[in-house]
């Protein structure tokens, strides 16, 4: 098309494979290599569409009753959901939030372990795992996905700067990635990442959760910082050089999706995560989260022009 | 480009005479590197200093202002690729969608939505603005008529697209003064296209998909005499989009080819893909956006998106100081004191409603900050907060002296309760705790 | 009335009931501590009621005692009223003790050159064919002695009034002292006799802690006597901010009499040491930041501390000392040093004067911490200010075992990296009871150094050894045992002091960087890194560099100037010329704001790190790390 833009880039986003299948000692259909980019999303010459990941639960009190409504039966049992969400939404990976372990006291790391075999043996996509959101069970419950998981080459979610010690030696006794959340801030992001670096996390097992504010809420600082975290990556910042995940977790208890008539709220819901899963991944997320399993066809379509590429035909 | 202050500061006269305003030559240099200041405020500058300082550059994107009066907008002037770097200064316009084969009453609605529909958030209106009118018919009369139809309807800014200059002649009778775009040029048309415009002092989009020939019809149509250009690279794909309006953005503001230094046009009515080609138009550079009339979850969800995009990252959106209520608070429901940045004040009005305790929300004129910067800075501040309570009568809202702050405010706690004489306490830092502090502190 | 006893000292004082017991102990003269300005937030002045009634809410305040102390009945003064007749014992560790106090002077060659001067002279007597008045005699015989011009020199009443008397008591032989004052020259004094070798002058660093006074023999140019002393404001709030607010509430007059008192208290503990008499200071030259040098002049400091941050008055004043009540010779002049803001007052200008970098080609950066910093960037052309909260962690507040460099506080610390054991010095080789700023900065850098904690500083509980544990609140690193100790607590560091450390780092890094690129200048442009401040002195450059709390430059280049302000104050005093270029200096330096710097907070989230995100700007601290990473493995 003649007169490309022209950037310095000096180096690329690290890949990181999501996933094992059979020839790589684990039970997965697919697997996936996310990073390797060389320049801004999309500008490559062959571009890689997003990931979108379907997020669900083992225990769906916790869930919003927008898609516990939406999905019926199915959100009791995780491992029926996860099948549906690959066979029928149409996901590229799932991603289970133990919210299980939300329960005071929770000790039955059994159960966590057994969830995840069973979430497993249903599907054949490749799974992000979050374990629980109480430090004190952080290290029985991380150690008991890895174990479970072992081989599958999961990504297990989330380590902060307060707490990744766990989540850090679960993934590396069991060879998992992990993800890394930071609020909003392209160097709370690079901290946390040479945190992980120097207790011996391989940089090639990160992808960052530069953490997003939904549409409206917050969006605009996501959006910028994971810009920022791109150009940093690509200008040779290696401890940026990760690729990112993007789940706008709020977009389902927007006060636009709360107020939207009855009738009205699956599309409200659908059109915000929509527009903020979009634009994320033009400021560079390579995995798409989503909650409503209306979004992900939408996104797959819009990601399919995105990613489509011409070979240069110098003119019209 | 930019000087920095120092180098700003070595050309001054170093006099330190405060004729400029300002107390020193370094404070006014710095103010200059910031672009906050003029020039000719010193007095003891020679024509060649001024030169050097001044050139005052013209924007690496030409300004453009599309139609006129109170709907008219600007668009252009742009200077980054990301709006981190300083900010995205003019919003795209977007046009809605209408065909001169649909019938007068459907083409009036839509102008009629156009004229009316606001969505407010954050304190502001947000709104389409203006309509884009395209020759299916082929026909200049219906055209024209289609055109006309708009006009009687509502005062609003134009695109008129049609494949001839015919056509296009015959609706400019109606709109042509009311600085209208039309759509567009391309290597065989440019020249009555140029023509056109001038007669009619409107906007030209030129059309190339090559980006090569697209820069060097821009320069032709300018050597036509028309400079108020708008550049439609002609994508057939979101990924032709994204990477030739890349290019063209990274073109013209390193000024590499200034002939790619005018705004960009997007057309977005697509089927399918309307929704991600209005979104990508609006983070990746476009200046206007034509687009099919949108449901109104799509239209919040675009609004808010470009709100948020062209929000100046530097001065967050700030909620008015007052008081605000969540559900139907009685007069001893909790006072929950907080900042006036946006992003806080919604995350704990969405935290607040969802606990489904009735209560006041008190919100401080931090100047947008957020709790934590605004007490690292003393923005946040025992006074402000006495201020606040007399100013907004907070006394008379409620029949208790409590206020909550937020946790991360803690250090104030103390002087608070000693300015204000209100008994403080002290909320958990996370907004998302809010609910379960309520419930067991409050209650108690 | 109700009347408190406090012990151990039996000092008694009435007071209403209903005010509180530090209200009581401060009116009796003792010194509490009160690190907060007395809000119940520092827990610094603990007392135990031994009979009588009170009232305190000793839930609320919890946090702050251990169990032995609560048995004793201990509550917080500040917090406590006075509800009856009382005996309170107040613990030693409750009051203000005798403070390591920095008095040094660099030596500069600076000539001699003071503004005021004497002039022994002996006159005709007038006789009928001299008719000539007395002061045209007096004036004459001065010009003719090398003094100003006869016309140029100003009489105040006062002084021409004791004229005939003197000259004739003394038979015509009189010392006349001459000041150069603003709007020029001034007979300040007229005295029998030859008394030219005696003029003396006063430096005075008015801090807000502490006041140092350096008595000079202006004829000799030498140093006679030093004293220093408390700032007996701290009665009144430990911090500035408390100050002001303590000025707003009960009015001016009171700091501003203890401020003179203060000053008072140092000239007359100098001139006693120095065997010379108080009405021979002509001239106190005074720098202090700008709401002390506002409090000292009697000028409301109330606008300084509030948006938009403005003092009343920047430039030098020049006034009479007897007028504010200094006790010196009654026509005794007062030089107060300029101010550029709020933040960089009179006593940062004389950082500027003591470290010579106003007139240096390199550029210098200088770095003055208290619980507020100033950080200045420039040389002989330019210069850039700015200034911050640095928190009282560097201080040694906001730290649970933090404290002032008084007698028995650690200020040095190596940890050994094998046993993790560390080895400390206090000051007087006291058996500890609690740790100066300077030893926290050792301790966080040795921590960092052992790999006892991250570069979040966050300690790894995972390391299996006894001093590293999780305490009430938070993990924390035994530096004393309880049994080794003063207080009989074990000393600890938790990881909330240390996030509170690496926070006031974090601030004075990151406006030194943003300084530099404002001035687009890198660490390597830099020529000298001067600190200045009592904290400077005793701070270990090396550890400064690893936190990451300084820009890292050859350590051969950073150097501490001591007590800068009594320094640039000396050389003000004994030198009128570089008084002139004061002004000169303050109007050159443009302050920058550091709240509205957008990229503040930026290069603050990047500092806050050990030693920085980008470990590229500390090569030295990068080898180190490397090497004692290798060690672990």
């Amino acid at each position: 098309m003649g007169l490309p833009a022209m950037f310095d880039w000096n180096s690329v986003i690290r890949e990181v494979v999501i996933g094992a299948t059979k020839s790589d000692g684990g039970t997965r259909a697919v697997s996936y290599r996310i990073g390797g980019g060389t320049t801004l999303p999309f500008l490559e010459k062959t571009p890689k569409p997003p990931l979108i990941a379907f997020e669900l639960c083992d225990s769906p009190q916790y869930w919003s009753p927008i898609i516990t409504n939406y999905c019926g039966d199915v959100v009791n049992s995780p491992a029926e959901w996860a099948k549906t969400a690959g066979s029928a939404y149409g996901a590229d990976i799932i991603r289970l939030y133990l919210t299980s372990t939300r329960q005071r006291n929770y000790s039955d790391f059994e159960a966590v372990k057994r969830t995840v075999e069973l979430v497993l043996d249903a599907t054949g996509l490749p799974l992000i795992i979050e374990g629980s959101n109480e430090p004190k069970i952080d290290s029985e419950v991380f150690l008991k996905c890895g174990e479970a998981g072992q081989g599958e080459r999961l990504l297990l979610g989330t380590a902060e700067a307060s707490r990744y010690r766990s989540i850090a030696a679960a993934a590396l006794a069991y060879n998992h990635s992990l993800i890394a959340q930071s609020p909003i801030d392209i160097n709370l992001a690079k901290q946390l990442n040479i945190l992980l670096k120097e207790i011996g996390v391989p940089q090639d097992h990160i992808v960052i959760d530069p953490y997003t504010g939904t549409l409206g809420y917050g969006f605009e600082y996501s959006y910028s910082a994971m810009e920022r975290i791109r150009f940093s990556a690509l200008k040779g910042d290696t401890d940026l050089a990760m690729p990112m995940i993007c789940s706008a977790v709020d977009s389902l208890s927007v006060k636009e999706v709360r107020d939207a008539e009855p009738g009205t709220r699956d599309t409200m819901a659908v059109a915000w995560e929509f527009y903020t899963g979009i634009a994320a991944a033009a400021a560079g997320a390579e995995i798409i989260c989503v909650r409503h399993p209306d979004s992900i066809g939408k996104l797959k379509e819009a990601f399919r022009s995105l990613a489509h590429s011409k070979v240069p035909t110098g003119g019209d | 480009m930019a000087l920095k202050a120092l180098d700003i500061y070595k050309i001054l006269p170093k006099k330190n005479c405060k004729e400029c305003g300002d107390p020193t030559c370094l404070t006014f240099a710095m103010k200059l590197a910031a672009g906050k200041a003029d020039v000719d405020l010193c007095p003891y500058l020679d024509d060649n200093a001024k030169s050097v300082l001044g050139a005052t550059t013209r924007p690496p994107i030409r300004r453009l202002k599309i139609g006129i009066g109170e709907r008219s907008f600007t668009v252009g002037e742009e200077f980054v690729l990301y709006r981190h770097d300083k900010t995205f200064n003019n919003p795209p316009g977007i046009m809605l969608r209408v065909s001169d084969t649909q019938s007068r009453d459907e083409i009036a609605s839509v102008a009629a939505r156009v004229r009316d529909e606001t969505f407010t958030r954050v304190g502001t209106g947000l709104m389409f603005n203006g309509i884009t009118i395209i020759n299916s018919s082929k026909s200049p009369q219906v055209f024209a008529k289609a055109v006309e139809t708009v006009e009687n309807t509502a005062d609003l800014p134009l695109v008129l697209v049609a494949e001839t200059t015919d056509a296009l002649a015959a609706a400019l009778v109606h709109c042509g003064t009311y600085r209208p775009i039309i759509h567009a040029a391309t290597r065989s048309n440019y020249r009555e296209m140029c023509a056109l415009a001038k007669q009619h002092g409107c906007l030209l989009v030129v059309r190339a998909p090559d980006l090569d020939d697209l820069a060097i019809l821009a320069k032709d149509c300018a050597a036509e005499g028309v400079q108020d250009l708008l550049l439609d690279p002609a994508p057939q794909s979101l990924n032709d989009f994204i990477v030739r309006s890349t290019a063209i953005r990274q073109l013209a503001i390193t000024r590499t080819v200034p002939d790619l230094g005018y705004p960009v046009y997007l057309d977005a009515a697509r089927n399918a893909l309307r929704d991600a080609y209005l979104a990508l138009g609006i983070v990746k550079y476009a200046s206007v956006i034509i687009c099919d009339p949108l449901s109104p979850e799509a239209t919040k969800a675009s609004l808010t998106l470009r709100q948020n995009i062209y929000t100046d990252p530097q001065k967050p959106i700030q909620m008015n100081p007052g008081i605000y209520r969540i559900g139907s608070p009685a007069k001893d429901a909790p006072v929950l004191l907080t900042v006036n940045f946006s992003l806080t004040f919604f995350t704990l009005e969405g935290y607040l409603e969802s606990s489904r305790i009735p209560c006041f929300m008190f919100i401080i004129d931090t100047e947008g900050l957020s709790v934590l910067t605004a007490v690292a800075s003393g923005k946040f501040s025992e006074t402000l907060v006495r201020d606040a309570i007399k100013k907004f009568g907070l006394e008379n809202e409620v029949s208790h002296r409590t206020l909550i702050i937020p946790g991360y405010a803690a250090p104030l706690s103390g002087r608070i309760e000693e300015t204000t004489g209100w008994k403080v306490m002290v909320g958990p830092r996370d907004a998302a705790d809010i609910g379960e502090f309520l419930h067991e502190e409050w209650k108690q | 009335m109700r009347t408190v006893t406090f012990l151990p000292s039996y000092r008694k004082i009435d007071i209403e009931r209903g005010k509180t017991i530090l209200d009581a102990a401060q009116n009796a003269g003792l010194n509490m501590n009160v690190v907060c300005g007395g809000q119940g937030k520092c827990g610094k002045c603990i007392v135990y009621i031994q009979s009588g009634k009170t009232e305190f809410d000793r839930q609320k305040y919890l946090r702050f005692f251990t169990e032995e102390e609560l048995a004793k009945g201990a509550c917080l003064a500040c917090q406590t009223t006075v509800q009856g007749d009382l005996q309170v014992f107040i613990p030693e560790s409750s009051l203000i003790q005798e403070q390591k106090i920095l008095i040094e002077h660099r030596d500069q060659k600076i000539d001699l050159r003071p503004s005021v001067r004497k002039f022994y002279v002996e006159l005709q007597p007038p006789t009928l064919a001299d008719p000539s008045p007395d002061l045209t005699r007096l004036l004459w015989g001065i010009q003719k002695n090398g003094g100003p011009a006869a016309e140029k020199i100003y009489v105040p009443l006062e002084v021409m009034r004791e004229i005939p008397a003197i000259l004739r008591h003394s038979d015509w032989k009189v010392t006349g002292t001459v000041g150069l004052v603003p709007g020029g020259y001034r007979l300040i004094d007229l005295q029998e006799n030859d008394t030219a070798k005696r003029v003396y002058g006063a430096a005075v660093d008015l801090g807000s802690t502490t006041i140092v006074a350096y008595l000079w023999d202006l004829v000799e140019g030498k140093v006679v006597g030093v004293a220093s002393n408390y700032n007996r404001q701290i009665s009144c709030g430990e911090d500035i901010l408390a100050r002001v607010n303590y000025a707003r509430k009960n009015g001016l007059v009171k700091l501003q009499s203890l401020a003179i008192e203060s000053v008072n208290t140092a000239l007359t503990t100098a001139s006693d040491n120095a065997g010379i008499d108080r009405e021979d200071i002509y001239e106190v030259v005074v720098a202090g930041n700008t709401v002390m040098t506002h409090m000292l002049l009697g000028i409301d400091p109330a606008y300084i501390i509030a948006e938009p941050y403005v003092p009343v008055v920047q430039r030098a004043l020049s006034v009479a000392a007897s007028r504010i009540g200094i006790a010196c010779n009654r026509n005794c002049g007062l030089f107060a040093f300029p101010a550029v803001s709020d933040f960089i007052g009179g006593d940062i200008i004389a950082d500027i004067l003591a470290c010579g970098m106003a007139g240096q080609e390199g550029v210098s950066l200088l770095i003055d911490i208290g619980t507020n910093f100033e950080v200045v960037l420039g040389n002989r052309e330019w210069m850039f200010s700015c200034a911050g909260a640095a928190g009282p962690a560097l201080e040694g507040g906001e730290v649970l075992f933090g404290m002032r460099a008084n007698p028995g506080a650690i200020e040095k610390i190596v940890i050994d990296p094998e046993t993790l054991i560390p080895s400390y010095s206090t000051i007087n080789n006291l058996k500890p009871r609690g740790i100066t700023g300077s030893g926290l900065i050792d301790l966080l850098a040795e921590l960092f150094a052992a790999c006892i904690i991250d570069r979040n500083g966050r300690i790894d509980t995972g390391i299996g050894n006894p001093r590293i544990r999780i305490g009430a609140h938070f993990p924390e690193y035994v530096v004393a045992w309880a049994k080794d100790t003063d207080i009989n607590k074990d000393v600890v560091i938790t990881e909330n002091d240390i996030k509170n450390l690496i926070m006031s780092k974090a601030s004075v890094h990151a406006a030194c960087v943003t300084l530099m690129k404002e001035a687009d200048v890198t660490r390597h442009d830099i020529t000298a890194i001067y600190f200045a401040g009592a904290f400077g002195n005793y701070i270990n450059k090396k550890n400064a560099t690893i936190i990451g709390l300084i820009p890292e430059i050859n350590p051969d280049q950073i150097r501490n100037i001591g007590n800068g302000a009594v320094t640039g104050a000396n050389i003000a005093l004994i030198n009128r010329r570089e008084r002139k270029t004061l002004d000169e200096i303050a109007n050159r330096m443009a302050y920058i704001e550091l709240n509205a710097e957008p990229s503040f907070m930026d290069e603050y989230t990047m500092s806050s790190f050990l030693p920085h995100t980008d470990l590229t700007l500390f090569p030295m601290v990068q080898k180190m790390l490397d090497a004692c990473r290798i060690k672990r493995v």
